[in-house]
Order: structure tokens, then sequence, then C-alpha cells
């Protein structure tokens, strides 16, 4: 009989004082590889992080490294989001730092950070350059870590762990902000990392997984659960609540007009991340903005939300107003509700969920006043409504991803904009908690509110999109009609 | 030119000094319109200037830079900074004589030049910015009659003035009108207004004079602030050295210490720090601190005697008309100190553990922050002025210390900054000498607790927290943390 590869037994684990693992067994086989689904919250993450040996627990967890392998005997995990450091092994960074030039230059770039990890781990550079190409992530060698979106960060986390190919590899939502050329390749290539041995952990709900993925789990009770597929919608329909009134009025638009660039031009230095970008939403359309990863979306965003610095040498309109003439962002900022994974990524951590959903009536990140009675029951009205009662008064930080972005996607919705603008708005959340929103966003829609949405998989829209924008490169490649408003 | 502060009679330097009035968020409630639509020209674009400006037109106003012609020509990184970002940039000669508001923030040492070239180019009625009073109270630089002279100071690095923005909030600003140069008498109305432009207004404002400020910023950053911590880091560096600790794990201990024990003070004075530590070791603290204190006392009056005097600014300005001379002199030696050439060891300290190894710094902390709001008060500062200088910016320092230790200190402080705490690290050291020879790895580099019997009489614990808290840093310090309680913990490693 053979010893398991990993060998789990009586583990026990809370998160923040609540007890998310007990007593759980496991037993992982040479050779396996699997992937680990369910609901958000039942402490998949916390899993993966013991069997990494990156919280404290209590149990046994044993691992069986194979001496002959030359594969490094390591556990290397993958996390979720990566936060980077800057040169002073700080990670002090703020939302939309990245669009700011500043000569003086706080983090590596792309290719430096890849050279001291090879260095570190006795790794070969010319391997990483198919990995690199595989990815689309060549291009990026000279960039500065701060530059990078919040796909670009994990796909350079993904480059490192295939370069590396440790024995045992535990990716956490390994496809969150990839684009679907990138998921297919990333694909491939576990598949190829398994072929030389590597065994594969893949934390996710997803479909389309790996062929070496054989085998599929689900933490059920704080137990590790054999299944024979992730189920696509395994949890219970939720009983469907009525959204609060508040939400159900039409905004009141100042201006026809909402957003109109006239050959909109960024750069950064010698590098052009739009070009020449004419685009018009005028109130009410619902629109689908697409690209892959690096294609410019988010700095196209940034425009929209008055956050981007270039914005004032550019012939932008914004809800009627020319940009740059003597309007503050936070008049910009008023008229509209927005999520995106960067914002999730540099929201206030230390705030409680009441208080996060709050901000969004101010626009801020993080509640600096106090809420009057109509404001304040609207926010309980809204916690009720997502189901969040119980966590109320919650640390946001102590709360698992997806409920994370609950949180923070009733801040978005709070104030009933008139413009909401999601990208991703449904990374971390699980298959019915999407469906669950995209209706809501559906609703709210209804009512005349208007959308742009960004998002990288055609099942997972709300169905009230009517129009599509696709930058390619920084260039607008295709505008068009897909639904004809009614 | 003359020492302004000498120039003025008894009367009327008390009257300056004593200016010091923590503002109402009910006076910002005309927002920028002071501001509104007027032209702003900041000459220099470093991290203040850049991240300054970038606030001020993100709050709906017109800015734009002027840079001398050769950082221009060259294409400088203060040429770059503003040019990508989308600013307009211009000579002096191109666009100081539109500008309503000029806001000078280049470096001390050039303010005499910088504001001799540019004067004559202002336009009449025009304002004239500054964020730190060294120019016009030590220097004695005197400005046209017609034109309105103010200050207006964010309590914080650059990136922080920029960061606290965009999330909504803003860092503790102080500001001043000169009172030689208000013509029009709408000098405070600006600088209201440009405290409300950078976000300054939701965290805590402070009404303050040139003079008051100068003395006190100069007070602080000597004594407490960057002196006492370099002199106490060194010191403590080589005595666990001396008693055979790692020198990496000491290393590490010093440069990160700092910015862990001072972030306590941060959220809640020296009673949170010192309420971090076992019973035992508070009392040791508080006991070790009043021996400091003691100590150091003479040392701190003299160092705010020579501000008053103007004594410190002429030898240093001597420095500077030598080519800094004994700035760089003194530079090179801290960069070869013991503590600068060795690494943090990869070694794992908790966060508790800082504390309980450290108790020496706590103790260092404790005296260095009470002596010098001690020491301002007593020569007729503000106890909120006083508070700014001390308690509130030791954490920020300490923060520069963590990043890279001494030498990334001592590179983001002004040059003013490090000539004083050159001297005072220099008359500090065989000050403590004896003090030093009885210290022992319990108070640096070994948990203070081990093999002690934790009890402790109950009357003396009562008496060292009544004296603790009771003392006046503290008192002020929850009022004015309260307006600013919204600010972000500075993380690290």
């Amino acid at each position: 009989m053979f010893k398991p590869f990993v060998y789990i037994q009586d583990l026990n684990l809370s998160y923040h004082h609540k007890v998310v693992l007990k007593d759980l067994y496991w037993e992982m086989n040479v050779g396996e590889s699997y992937a680990i689904g369910g609901q958000s919250g039942t402490g998949k993450t916390s899993l993966a992080k013991a069997i990494a040996g990156l919280v404290p627990y209590q149990g046994s967890i044993e691992i069986d490294f194979n001496v002959q392998s030359k594969l490094p005997r390591e556990v290397l995990y993958v996390e979720s989001w990566y936060q980077f450091k800057n040169l002073e092994g700080v990670a002090n960074f703020y939302y939309q730092q990245r669009y700011t030039s500043q000569q003086a230059k706080e983090t590596l770039t792309v290719h430096a950070e890849l050279v001291s990890y090879g260095k570190e781990k006795g790794l070969h550079l010319d391997q990483v350059e198919p990995i690199l190409e595989a990815l689309g992530f060549s291009t990026f060698a000279s960039s500065q870590l701060i530059e990078l979106s919040s796909g670009e960060h994990k796909k350079l986390q993904l480059v490192k762990a295939l370069w590396l190919k440790p024995q045992l590899l535990i990716i956490d939502q390994p496809y969150t902000g990839l684009d679907v050329a990138s998921r297919k390749n990333l694909n491939i290539l576990l598949d190829q990392a398994a072929g030389e041995g590597v065994q594969l952990i893949l934390v996710c709900n997803d479909p389309e997984l790996p062929n070496c993925i054989r085998s599929f789990a689900e933490i059920i009770d704080g137990n590790l659960v054999k299944v024979d597929a992730l189920e696509s919608s395994n949890s219970i329909e939720n009983p469907s609540i009525e959204i609060p009134d508040f939400l159900k009025e039409s905004p009141v638009y100042s201006s026809y007009d909402i957003v109109k660039m006239v050959n909109v031009n960024i750069s950064y230095g010698e590098k052009q991340v739009l070009k020449n970008i004419n685009w018009e939403v005028k109130a009410g359309e619902k629109w689908l903005l697409q690209g892959h990863n690096g294609s410019g979306k988010s700095t196209l965003l940034s425009l929209v939300n008055g956050d981007h610095p270039q914005s004032y040498a550019n012939e932008l309109y914004l809800f009627g107003n020319r940009r740059g003439s003597g309007e503050s962002i936070w008049d910009i900022k008023q008229h509209i509700g927005l999520i995106s994974p960067e914002f999730h990524w540099y929201f206030d951590p230390t705030a409680t969920v009441w208080q996060s959903i709050a901000s969004g009536f101010y626009d801020t990140v993080g509640l600096f006043q106090q809420l009057p009675y109509t404001k304040s029951t609207q926010v309980d009205e809204l916690i009720k409504y997502f189901g969040l009662t119980e966590n109320k008064n919650e640390l946001l930080n102590a709360l698992p991803l997806g409920k994370q972005r609950l949180v923070l996607l009733a801040r978005t919705i709070i104030k009933n904009p008139e413009l909401l603008i999601l990208d991703e708005p449904c990374q971390g959340l699980d298959q019915q908690q999407t469906k669950h929103f995209n209706r809501l966003v559906d609703e709210l829609c209804s009512n005349g509110m208007t959308l742009i949405y960004v998002g990288h998989f055609e099942s997972q829209l709300p169905t009230c999109i009517e129009k599509r924008i696709l930058l390619e490169k920084g260039e607008v490649k295709v505008v068009e009609t897909i639904l004809e408003s009614v | 030119m003359a020492n302004y502060f000498n120039t003025l009679p008894l009367r009327e330097k008390l009257n300056q000094l004593g200016v010091c009035d923590f503002m109402n968020s009910s006076e910002f409630l005309d927002g920028v319109n002071a501001l509104k639509g007027k032209k702003l020209v900041v000459v220099g674009c470093g991290a203040q200037g850049l991240n300054q400006g970038l606030n001020l037109r993100d709050s709906g106003l017109d800015v734009s830079y002027t840079l001398r012609k050769e950082a221009i020509e060259g294409k400088r990184d203060s040429w770059k900074n503003a040019t990508e970002n989308n600013f307009k940039v211009g000579t002096y000669e191109e666009l100081i004589p539109t500008a309503d508001v000029v806001i000078n923030l280049t470096p001390d040492k050039q303010h005499t030049a910088v504001v001799n070239a540019i004067m004559p180019l202002m336009k009449e009625g025009a304002t004239l910015l500054y964020s730190h009073g060294f120019n016009i109270v030590e220097e004695g630089m005197q400005i046209r009659k017609d034109l309105t002279v103010i200050m207006v100071a964010p309590k914080c690095p650059g990136s922080e003035v920029r960061a606290e923005y965009v999330r909504g909030f803003g860092v503790p600003t102080l500001i001043a009108v000169h009172p030689e140069n208000d013509p029009q008498g709408k000098g405070l109305a600006q600088a209201k207004a440009y405290c409300v432009g950078t976000g300054g207004h939701r965290a805590g404002v402070l009404k303050s004079s040139f003079v008051a400020e100068v003395k006190s910023d100069l007070m602080g950053e000597q004594t407490i602030l960057c002196g006492l911590l370099q002199t106490g880091s060194i010191l403590s560096f080589d005595k666990m050295i001396e008693k055979g600790i790692d020198a990496g794990y000491a290393s590490k201990l010093v440069q990160y210490g700092v910015e862990v024990i001072t972030e306590a003070l941060k959220q809640g004075g020296i009673t949170a720090m010192m309420d971090r530590l076992s019973n035992i070791a508070k009392i040791k603290a508080f006991e070790i601190s009043e021996e400091l204190k003691d100590i150091m006392r003479p040392l701190f009056q003299k160092h705010q005697d020579d501000i008053m005097s103007g004594e410190f600014s002429r030898i240093m300005m001597e420095d500077w008309a030598n080519g800094d001379k004994n700035l760089l002199k003194w530079r090179a030696e801290t960069g070869e100190t013991a503590f600068e050439k060795t690494p943090a060891g990869d070694v794992k300290i908790g966060e508790q553990e800082y504390f309980d190894n450290y108790t020496l710094m706590v103790a260092f902390v404790r005296a260095g922050v009470e002596l010098a709001f001690e020491t301002m008060v007593q020569a007729g500062i503000k106890p909120e002025s006083a508070y700014y200088e001390s308690l509130h910016e030791t954490p920020l320092i300490a923060n520069t210390i963590a990043r890279k230790k001494l030498f990334e200190m001592n590179r983001v402080i002004s040059d003013t900054a490090e000539y004083g705490c050159y001297l005072f690290d220099q008359a500090c050291k065989p000050l403590l000498g004896d003090f030093m020879k009885k210290v022992d790895t319990d108070l640096v580099g070994k948990n203070f607790n081990e093999g002690k019997d934790g009890a402790v009489d109950n009357r003396k614990l009562i008496e060292v927290n009544e004296a603790i808290r009771s003392h006046q840093v503290e008192q002020i310090g929850a009022t004015l943390r309260k307006a600013m309680t919204a600010m972000k913990a500075i993380k690290t490693a």
C-alpha cells in the first residue's frame, strides 16, 4: 500500500474566531489532481493555506514528497489576490496610484522581478520565456509592478508558479481576471506541468478545467467531501426578496450625454495605452466593454470615473460638462457607482460591513461622517436584501472574499446612481451569487439606469446589455448594437 | 536680511508664538471658492509639489508648474513629473506674471534665491504661499507690501497627501497668514480654500503663525523626531552587539521596532504605547524614562534656546555658505555606523515581541515626546502646536527608518532637520554614556519579562498609570486625534 501524497488528520481551523474546518480527514493520492469548489465562505482558502503551511492549525498535515523526482519538494500556494511590494518591502499603495506618473520609481520591473525570483529558486531564465509567451505576458517585461492591472498581477504569479513547477501546486481562483484566451492557454500549461509530475489543487468553481483534473471535492460542514463533479448551481435558490423601494426610483439625469470621448489618447512616456478613442454613452444605455487583459479597459473606465490625471489634456465630456472646466472629481463621482477588482483590492479593510456600504453615499473609501436617518435606514434595507444582516458589524477583512465582494456591490448601488460601472463585478462570487447579482442589475437597469459592464464570460452577463465596445491594444475595434433597446 | 523674530518686541513675539486655533469644520463650508478661477502656479515639482498639485486640480482648481530653465531644458524629473501628468509647465518669466497664487514648494535652502527671482515677476496684489516659515522668520525675507503671504503645511509626506485625498479624506494641516503681508485681508480665506483643495480640512486644521510653526517645527525635528530616534537607534544596536545578541536580529529589531512601537503612539498616545508592555515592564520603562528626562532636559532646553535666539539658524546658514561642509561630513559618518551597515537578519519578529524585547525604545520615545512637548510649551508655544511637532510626527519619521534605516530618514527630511538632528545626536550620545552602562539585554534584545515574577504593587501601578495618563500631551492628544481617526495605519512588511 502506497502512502498518500497528502494526508490530513483531525484538521481544525478557525478564521477570525469562527470554526471553518472541523476534524477534517483527507487523503490525496500520488498522481491525483483536484479541484475544490463549493459555495463562497466554506473554508476553501483556509484549507489551501493550511496545506501550504501558511496559517496556524490544529491536527496533522503530512506531505510525502517524491525524493526521486527532479521537481522541487515544495508546496506553492498562489493567492487569489497577490499584494506586491515596493523596493523597500512595503505594500503601501493606493487606489489609482498606477495612473499617476512619478519619477521616483518605487517598484521593480517585471523583468527584474523574474530575474530575482529565478535567482532565489535556482531557475533558468530561458525556461520562463515560453510561459510568458503562452500567457501573453512577454510585452510587460519593462513594466513597473505598480503599472500592472489586477489581471496582470495574477498572471505574473501564475508565470512564477509554472516556472518553478513545485511537487504540489495550489492555485486559489486560477482564472480570476483572465480573459478567455489566457484561460485556455493556462489549462494547456497546467496539463503540461501535471505531465511532468506536478500535482495540482485548484480552488475554484469554474466549469472549464484542465484535463488533468479528474477529482473533485467540496467543503461541507467543515469537512472535505469527494464529489463526482463541481455542480454549477448546487445551492438552494435564493427566495426572491423584492428590491428595496428606494432602488426602484428612476435616476434623475442632469444631462442626456453621460460620456463623450473625442480622439482620446493616453500614454506613459513612450507607451501608448489608449489611441484615438471616440465613444459616446447616452443616458439609459447598457454597454458591455470587452477586450483582452491589458487592452486598456481599466484605463478607459478610470477616465469616466474622474480618476485619471491625463483626463485634463483630452477632449472628454462627463455628464454634459467638459472635463477640466472647474469641476472636482467628487462632482463626477457623485453620479457614479463603481466596482472593479482594483477598487476592492485597495478598499479600506478596517471598515465594518455597514460603514463600507454607507461610504458609497459619499464615494469615499471608508466612512468619515455620520449618516442622516433616511440614508442610514437605506443601508439597513440593502444589507437585508443582500443577506448580510448577521455580518453588518464585522470588519470587511474578516469576511471571505466572496462576501466582501457582495458588500462592495451593495456599496456600488446604495445611492441609486445614474451610471453603474461594473468592472468584473462577480469575481469571487459563486455561480448562484453571480446569477442573483446579474438579475439585480437587470432590474435596476429596467428603471432607466445607465450601465457599463466589463465581463469576460458571455454566460455570466446581465441580459439587459444592448451595446458593445471592444478594445484591442488600446484602440476601439468594434462598436455595435446587439439588442435594440425597448 | 535680519532674523524677523528678533526684530519683534517681546509682546509681539509672545503674541505670534501663541497663535493656535484648532479650526472647526464649519469654517470650511465655503469650499475652494476663494481660489476658484484663480491661476495657481507651483514652483517645484517634487513629492509635495506634484501630489498637492494633483489634489488641487482634482478639486477643480487651475494648477500649473514653473521650473527653472535648466530643469525644463534638461527634462529633469521635476519636469517629467509635471508634464507626464498633463500639467502645463513654463519658466518663471512665462508663468509667474499670470499667477494669482504662487506656491513655493522648493527646499528651504533655495528659498532666498527662488523668492528673489519670482518676486519682481509677481503681479500686483497676488499671493505667495509657503509650506514652511524658515525663509520669512529666520532669514527675515522681506516680501513686497502689496503681496499676501500665507502658509499651508500638510503634516505628512507627499505620497500620503495624495493617498488620503483619493480615498476621500485628507491629512492634518497647519495654516498661517504672515501679519506683515495681508494687505487685502484675504490671506486666511485663501489658506482655508487651499486646505479644502488638498483635502486637509477633513483631517483637522490648526491655525498657527509663521513664527510658531518655525520655532516648534525646528524644535521637534531636532530633538524627538530625528535626533533622539537616531541616538536611541544607534545606542540600542551597539548595546546589543556588545552583549552578544545576533547582529541580524539586532539590526531588524532596531530598524522596524521604532515603527511598530510608535504605531501605538499614533493610535492612542503615550498611554497606548506604554499599555502594550506588561505591568512590570511598564513600571520599568516609566522609571528609566523619568531618568532619561532628567539627563536630557538641559540638552532639550539648549536646543529650544538656540532656536528662539536664532543661533541655530545662524550656524546652519554659515554651513550653507560653506557648501554644506559639516552636513555632508556628518551624513557620511552616519552612513558608517555599525547599525547602518548591518543588514536586517532574515528572522521573524512578532508584533508584540517588538515591545517586549525593545522596552528601551519605548522609554526613549516617552522621554523624548514628553520632553520636547514640555520644553516647547515652557517656551511659549501652545500645546496644540507642540503636539503636532512632537507626538504626531514621531510615527511618520519612524516609518522612514523602517524603510531604509537612518539613511532614509535623513534623505526624506529636510536638510534643515537633518542638520539639527546631527547636532543633537553628537551632544546626546556622550550625555547618555553613564546611563547606557547600566542597560542590559532585558531592556534591549531579550524579553523583559523572561525569568521575572510578573507581580506588581497595586499602588505603584496606579501611580505610574496616573502619571502617564495625566500628562498634558495626552489630554491635548486625545482631542486632536479624534479629528484624524480615519487616517489609515501605515502598513509594513
